[in-house]
């Protein structure tokens, strides 16, 4: 056989082996397992570091709660051993990250839904569905998922937004404000509202205002280290121009119970001039939240992008309404609402003196 | 000898059913020195020819992308593969073009079985080759190709960021080479395919920057990153050996498609081991410069 014969065949072997080296560099250097073990430890570890990447509000629950995720660390690994039992780790776990009072962080396994919700639990409920109830009647408006609406007595329209999980649809909205387009004034009752999607928060929003303007500012988290967030971005809400606005006043009643979108919908509406938050503090859940997993399977949520109001304030621990009240024991007693009755007066009192 | 070994069973390391890959591999490397040179099972085609092979794809997947998940997911995937040859003029410094389209999906779980991810991907590779072996019994083919890659995986235990877009739109190198020979007087080839970028745009998430947010404020820019082998690492290999079948060629091969990258703070490792089966057809295309 020729020379040029063996030089094409030893070119053809090369070649094969360099197609095959790249795979080998691939296997080496970047197809890696979990960084943890499925472990009591590796789990614990996984989740600490978890949440030590990629929470966004550390620095503002060490200030506000003294929460130093450090210290936490240490204190809850001296818990863990090799024999600890998966219900026990888990709610060790739990109470680790329950720590950051964040309604959005979460620890899901197949057995349990961790959660601290003592952002709503340790504060009044200054909520009665029943009391509720009886100002819608029986002959409310159902105008969508968690939107029900009625006209009270005195011509003030009730409006209950149960929840933010669906959206209410435009036709729907122009229907209902032409329901109670003689009404003096209307009342939004997102009491016990947990939130949903950010977007039917701000859909709704978008209905009581005339003007373009800014409500809010979000960041994300851009790294890994406590303070690694991106630049503000300002929200803007802008008047949902084909449909019909309402710009009579409007009362908000809100109470620890409104938490995440319904948060994000009561700074929204307190930035419109024709809006009064009227009741409780609300629950907060100011960040966006995301998930991840452990190696045992378990499923974190954790905040991960905060939100601030307009004036850059965060609102992860709820906002405050315009006319604090709580609701009155004698009123419920009574069969009254002392939040609706309030607000009916307020909007009353707007009327003789605007 | 040792270090030989090594790259051949890593060829492997990734496939459900190592065995074939593993023989492929030995024959691309053993049966040109067998010196069953044929001309007839395969050629490249002249100008205005068009070689075409289509595929059905099967196989396994895998994916961890801890913007989604820390746990790393695999399961089945099923898809389809388009190669395809063309002639160049001959007095050009390419020669010939190549090919590659491909679109699967495949449904994945994590190691407990406790989660779900689905992952719907597409490629589409063009290359132009110079022959720099060009023989009886083999070509081998070199030059550069653009690449095109997207996947989408959605995570069904994210309530929250369900899902990740991952791709990235690069030039890098390719290299095909084919082995023509004979075995109980039946003419056959055997070809291998490596595509590699070497730099381009990959799209990934600035951390943990949302998909809500980046569609909001068109927030894409942070999103682009320049990508080199360094940062993203990526390969798509391909070996098949073409069977004479009446007057056809069956196809059967096997590709390993893989991407690497740590882009944006997080780290990427998605990539499929396809077993594929299909068929060869030459067309003459039509004169476009007449």
């Amino acid at each position: 056989m020729s020379r040029r014969y063996f030089l094409h065949i030893a070119c053809v072997v090369a070649a094969s082996f360099l197609m095959l080296f790249p795979v080998s560099c691939v296997r080496n250097e970047k197809v890696k397992e979990n960084e943890f073990a499925n472990t009591p430890y590796g789990n614990f570890m996984a989740l600490w570091t978890i949440m030590d990447e990629r929470y966004c509000f550390f620095d503002l629950k060490k200030e506000k709660l003294g929460v130093d995720w450090n210290e936490v660390r240490d204190r809850y690994a001296a818990s863990i051993s090799d024999n600890i039992s998966d219900r026990a780790l888990f709610e060790l776990l739990c109470k680790m990250i329950g720590e950051l009072r964040d309604g959005h962080v979460n620890l899901t396994s197949s057995y349990d839904y961790g959660r601290n919700w003592s952002w709503k639990t340790d504060y009044p409920a200054n909520y009665s569905r029943d009391l509720r109830d009886k100002y819608l009647g029986k002959n409310y408006i159902i105008g969508g998922n968690g939107y029900y609406h009625r006209i009270l007595d005195d011509n003030i329209g009730y409006l209950v937004v149960e929840s933010f999980e669906s959206f209410i649809s435009s036709g729907r909205i122009n229907v209902m404000f032409n329901n109670m387009a003689l009404c003096n004034g209307l009342i939004i009752d997102i009491r016990d509202n947990g939130g949903g999607d950010l977007r039917a928060a701000e859909f709704l929003a978008s209905h009581f205002t005339e003007k373009t303007l800014t409500v809010s500012y979000y960041c994300y988290k851009s790294g890994p280290g406590h303070n690694d967030f991106s630049e503000l971005y300002s929200n803007d809400l802008s008047p949902a121009r084909e449909d019909l606005r309402w710009i009579k006043p409007v009362v908000l009643l809100t109470n620890r119970g409104c938490f995440s979108s319904a948060n994000d919908f009561a700074f929204t509406m307190k930035a419109l001039d024709n809006v009064t938050l009227l009741g409780d503090t609300t629950g907060g859940g100011g960040g966006l939240p995301m998930s991840s997993e452990l190696p045992n399977g378990w499923v974190v949520r954790f905040s991960s992008a905060p939100t601030f109001d307009a004036d850059t304030c965060h609102v992860e621990f709820g906002v405050a309404p315009d006319i604090r009240i709580d609701m009155k024991q004698e009123d419920m007693l009574s069969g009254r609402d002392t939040y609706i009755e309030e607000a009916r007066k307020f909007i009353n009192d707007k009327l003789v003196n605007p | 000898m040792k270090i030989i070994l090594k790259m051949l069973m890593t060829v492997n390391s990734r496939c459900s059913k190592p065995l074939l890959p593993l023989l492929l591999t030995v024959c691309l490397t053993v049966l040109p020195l067998m010196g069953f040179a044929q001309r007839t099972a395969w050629s490249l085609p002249q100008y205005n020819e068009t070689v075409r092979s289509g595929s059905v794809a099967f196989g396994k997947s895998f994916a961890r992308d801890t913007y989604l998940s820390a746990s790393s997911y695999s399961g089945w995937a099923l898809g389809f593969e388009n190669d395809r040859w063309t002639g160049n003029k001959p007095d050009k410094l390419f020669k010939y073009g190549r090919g590659h389209s491909s679109l699967f999906f495949s449904s994945m779980t994590n190691r407990l079985k406790g989660g779900s991810t689905l992952q719907l991907s597409g490629s589409d590779h063009a290359a132009f080759l110079w022959p720099a072996v060009n023989c009886s019994m083999c070509d081998l083919l070199i030059g550069p190709v653009a690449m095109m890659e997207l996947g989408l995986l959605y995570n069904q235990q994210n309530s929250n960021n369900p899902v990740t877009v991952e791709g990235y739109l690069g030039a890098g190198l390719c290299v095909d080479n084919t082995f023509r020979f004979s075995l109980f007087r039946y003419d056959m080839a055997l070809q291998a395919t490596l595509y590699m970028p070497l730099a381009g745009i990959g799209f990934a998430p600035d951390y943990d920057q949302p998909y809500w947010y980046m569609y909001k404020y068109s927030e894409y820019g942070k999103a682009l990153h320049f990508i080199w082998p360094l940062n993203n690492t990526a390969v798509m290999q391909q070996v098949a050996l073409i069977l004479p079948m009446r007057g056809d060629r069956l196809k059967i091969g096997y590709t390993f498609d893989y991407t690497g990258n740590s882009l944006g703070g997080h780290s990427r490792n998605v990539g499929s081991s396809l077993f594929t089966i299909g068929f060869v057809k030459r067309f003459q295309a039509k004169e476009w410069d007449k």
